[in-house]
């Protein structure tokens, strides 16, 4: 009997070796063609930094548009990040405290995009911005707009689940200590909220600095190119390993951006005594708290 | 209203009319392209916002093609394609979440850390490392050719563009269904062990009824987007012999002047997902009662 | 929360938006469709484009700062761009496009802002006008137009060349690798070559509808490529369907990577593509793999430069078209591009003799007899243009 359990049992780590060697081999095979001397993605000639800075007009530091689409990513997921946390915060407080008819409209409203497939967005407000909302342009504006809308699900549950494990008890002490409902929420439930907005800031950035759909569907030509979109048309034409060094630059930044999430808000669990440490704030970089 | 809900309904209002008007309302905008005219010259499309004076004859046109014209084909190849890249994805997906749910001991952290990782890796970054491998030059290729096995893998084949959905998608199954199985009560389990079950009976019993809701979820959170894409398909082929249903509608809107039928297309396919859903929200409320019970 | 509930309020949000239709059109833009028809000008009745607006004025000082033209990819020498920039002071910027009709939908609704407009065909030109996109050229501004072929400078379709300047000329034929297919079994098949299945996987088509319909036409033994008949169009529709299956092919522009890169042995091209193809060569691999049959009754045709209404910079887009046409330049040019510059001193023989044609494409260049047997592709009727869109969804829906 127990033998054919554990003889699945067995099986298992292997399988589940296999996957993750499956899973990430590729990626870390096409980092490394990112340092290939010669021109080819496929064919090894060597170890250089050519495609990163040292060719002088098709390396990654020295091409004007990939630069270009490196800075318009780093400028759309910002300020997509800085727009939509407080938009999504205060939606996610308003819309978890309201009772009644209009308040399960809004929540499902706000649950919609989550199911929503990207490119039924992208096509609805490429044909909106063009035929309708007619004075916002499409590229930068538009694009900025179309991740805002698309990320306010992301942030609201990410908000939601950390407003449901707090519970109104904080609030209701202030409230009778003397404070307001608004004072209440400005500082007690605020600073409570604190991670959410981090893992927010973080889930966002790293989501539409990735986002392809939305964002080429809104595209207005080469000065809104970002980098996915420039790798998207680059692929399709033949590229030099410059195109491996920009995606591993792309992947690095997400990254970055994670590790900081994750570090920062065990540091603060820590600090203010919360339990979980690295295991939950990974879980509400994740969102696997829903 | 009390002066609570003003609050609250105050900070809810900002997102709420940005939803409604960058969201709600341009599903609306495509029902008026889709349902409007077309300008003779240009064959561009021309919104018709009056409900009243739709003209559904480009709607018809498209459904008589999927029904029994060119687009058919396409829609069964999407069906097809998606049913099959979800059957792999969950024939490798599930035991992986569950050895990550139930097995891991020690090394987990790290185990999930290592399944997290593509999550967070650019889909194109992930496809870009494929099609390099699959090039005829390229380390796979190469490395099968070894084998005597010739084959161009991304010319139009129908196994790559799965494989490639699966690849892609795979990591969006796993992480929902590691948080499933792992809220599981797994002493249920250990009961039915206790009573005589063999480890085979327990999972089918007791394992299976327990994760459906979770499973089910997970699977519609891959499955929606998969039937929108066309960026996979676009970049492991570039033939009309797997042209999936997303790679029309992009036609249409982005690099063709006839939006009107990408309009279309974007209807149909927000109300096959809106049917596939509501069947999932009525099963899983089912689920939820008898579990009551 | 319920999941009944989110089922009911996800059906009364979406479903039940009834909105004023006379608010949303208030503060939407309607497309205001052309009531005027389609000039279409062809060689037996060329046609006078009327004059929409008023050229820039004469003698006026180049804007200076950025310029964006528009652009297919690889299809302007970066260092005739860079000479350019140098020569007068502008930076400029290229975005890419890779389908004439997309381009100009996207010109139509703003999302393209270009300054110079370079590539476009005859297939084109009368939609432009329509839509009132491009603005009447100042001659005085581009001396050097008096280097094209004396029938460019007056085409059939824009007469005294009052909005458009050539560019290219090139024709319609096949591209081959003669290490994998034999030249003279080509030949011998000639068109029918791309219906064998024995080259199943690895034959491309151009993604261009007018193009590979025209192929579908030309194998059929029609000679007219702007066919408007039902018939005629729904039996190039079923000799395509017979194509996809019999040799599934790829539908793009990337011949000119994918041949000299081995991974497909025959595809239908443009003559220039072929040309360029000898630099996307593997090291160590000549361009004696490469060959070219060039039909004897193929499409012939020219592209050209135009500038759009809305350009910022009328006056550099004038100074880069008058660059592009001086004849050193344009040779500069088609060293990179492949394309033939059409020009009166870039001869084929010129060409081959300056060495700069490889031994086997010479069947590439198109010399004065080539181009003027060639079949040249119309702008179509809205009609007869649907009938093809509709063949073509067809053909790719797969």
């Amino acid at each position: 009997m127990t033998s054919v359990s554990t003889r699945r049992v067995k099986a298992l780590p292997i399988l589940i070796w296999g996957y993750i060697t499956w899973s990430l081999v590729p990626v870390l095979i096409a980092v490394i063609y990112s340092f290939n001397d010669g021109r080819s993605r496929t064919v090894w000639k060597g170890f250089s930094f050519r495609w990163w800075f040292g060719d002088k007009y098709a390396s990654v530091f020295h091409d004007d548009s990939m630069r270009q689409a490196i800075v318009n990513s780093l400028v759309l997921a910002t300020t997509t990040m800085l727009i939509v946390t407080p938009l999504g915060l205060a939606l996610a407080i308003g819309s978890h405290r309201l009772k009644g008819k209009s308040a399960t409209a809004v929540q499902g409203m706000t649950s919609v995009p989550l199911i929503t497939p990207e490119i039924v967005v992208g096509a609805a407000l490429l044909l909106t911005f063009t035929r309708l909302f007619s004075g916002i342009p499409l590229g930068f504006p538009a694009q900025l707009l179309g991740n805002v809308t698309f990320s306010v699900s992301a942030v609201v549950v990410i908000v939601r689940a950390r407003l449901v494990s707090i519970g109104s008890s904080f609030e209701e002490a202030a409230r009778d200590l003397g404070a307001t409902r608004f004072q209440a929420l400005r500082f007690v439930l605020m600073p409570l909220l604190w991670p959410s907005i981090v893992a927010s800031f973080v889930v966002v950035f790293a989501t539409v600095i990735d986002d392809f759909v939305i964002t080429s569907f809104l595209s207005a030509g080469v000065e809104s190119e970002t980098v996915p979109l420039r790798i998207y048309s680059s692929v399709k034409g033949g590229a030099t390993p410059a195109l491996n060094a920009l995606a591993t630059l792309l992947v690095a930044t997400t990254f970055t951006a994670l590790t900081i999430g994750v570090f920062g808000l065990s540091f603060w669990r820590k600090r203010h005594g919360e339990q979980g440490g690295f295991k939950s704030a990974l879980s509400d970089l994740t969102r696997m708290g829903e | 209203m009390n002066k609570a809900a003003r609050l609250w309904a105050a900070l809810a209002a900002p997102g709420a009319f940005w939803l409604l008007f960058f969201f709600a309302v341009p599903f609306y905008a495509v029902a008026c392209v889709a349902f409007g005219s077309i300008d003779p010259i240009f064959r561009d499309a021309i919104p018709q916002w009056n409900p009243l004076n739709w003209s559904f004859g480009e709607f018809n046109a498209v459904f008589s093609s999927v029904t029994s014209g060119p687009l058919r084909g396409v829609f069964i190849r999407t069906i097809v394609y998606v049913v099959s890249a979800m059957a792999i994805s969950f024939a490798i997906g599930f035991p992986v979440a569950y050895y990550l749910a139930r097995h891991a001991g020690k090394r987990r952290m790290l185990l999930l850390l290592l399944i997290i990782a593509p999550f967070w890796v650019n889909y194109l970054m992930r496809m870009l490392a494929w099609v390099n491998l699959l090039s005829p030059s390229g380390l796979f290729s190469r490395f099968v050719g070894m084998f005597g096995v010739q084959y161009n893998w991304l010319d139009g084949s129908p196994i790559t563009v799965i494989l490639g959905l699966v690849y892609g998608y795979i990591p969006f199954l796993i992480l929902p269904l590691y948080a499933t199985l792992e809220r599981l009560d797994w002493r249920l389990v250990e009961a039915a062990r206790d009573l005589g079950a063999t480890s085979r009976q327990a999972f089918r019993v007791v394992t299976v009824p327990m994760s459906k809701a979770g499973v089910a979820a997970a699977a519609i959170l891959i499955a929606l987007p998969m039937f929108g894409d066309y960026y996979t398909n676009d970049l492991l082929s570039r033939s009309p012999s797997t042209e999936m249903l997303g790679n029309q509608i992009d036609y249409y809107i982005n690099n063709s002047s006839q939006p009107q039928r990408g309009a279309v297309l974007v209807i149909m396919l927000s109300t096959l997902l809106l049917v596939a859903l509501s069947w999932y929200l009525r099963s899983t409320s089912r689920v939820g009662k008898e579990r009551v019970r | 929360m319920e999941r009944r509930d989110f089922l009911k309020t996800l059906f009364a949000t979406t479903g039940g938006i009834i909105i004023g239709p006379s608010i949303l059109a208030a503060c939407g833009g309607t497309t205001s469709s052309s009531s005027t028809g389609l000039i279409i000008g062809t060689p037996d009745s060329p046609v006078t484009l009327p004059l929409v607006g008023e050229p820039i004025a004469d003698g006026l000082a180049n804007e200076g700062g950025t310029i964006e033209i528009l652009n297919w990819a690889d299809y302007t020498n970066p260092e005739v761009i860079a000479d350019f920039e140098k020569a007068f002071g502008v930076t400029v910027k290229q975005s890419i496009y890779d389908n004439e009709d997309a381009a100009i939908a996207k010109l139509r609704n703003g999302t393209l802002k270009p300054d110079l407009i370079i590539g476009m065909t005859d297939t084109a030109i009368a939609r432009l006008m329509a839509a009132e996109l491009i603005q009447p050229l100042n001659h005085s501004y581009i001396p050097n137009k008096a280097n094209l072929l004396a029938g460019l400078q007056n085409p059939y379709y824009d007469q005294g060349a009052q909005y458009t300047m050539a560019q290219f000329i090139y024709g319609n034929g096949i591209g081959y690798r003669r290490d994998r297919i034999d030249p003279s079994e080509l030949a011998a098949q000639g068109y029918d070559s791309m219906w064998n299945s024995a080259y199943n996987g690895k034959l491309a088509v151009i993604d261009s509808y007018r193009d590979t319909i025209s192929l579908a036409l030309l194998q059929a033994g029609v000679t007219d490529v702007n066919s408007g008949d039902a018939d005629v169009l729904a039996a190039a529709k079923e000799n395509l369907i017979r194509l996809r299956t019999e040799t599934s092919p790829k539908v793009d522009i990337v011949s000119y990577q994918e041949l000299p890169a081995g991974n497909r042995d025959i595809a239908y091209m443009w003559s220039g593509d072929i040309l360029l193809a000898p630099f996307y060569l593997p090291e160590g691999t000549t361009a004696d793999v490469l060959g070219f049959w060039y039909p004897e009754t193929t499409i012939t045709a020219n592209d050209f430069l135009c500038i759009p209404k809305t350009s910022a910079k009328p006056v550099a887009a004038h100074q880069m078209i008058n660059y592009l046409l001086d004849n050193d330049v344009a040779v500069k040019n088609q060293s990179y591009v492949g394309y033939q510059p059409a020009l009166t001193s870039v001869t084929a023989e010129s060409l081959i003799n300056s060495g700069v044609i490889p031994e086997s494409l010479v069947d590439a260049v198109v010399d004065d007899a080539k181009y003027q047997a060639g079949k040249r592709i119309t702008s179509l009727s809205p009609e007869t243009d649907a009938l093809w869109n509709d063949v073509w969804t067809t053909f790719t829906a797969g």
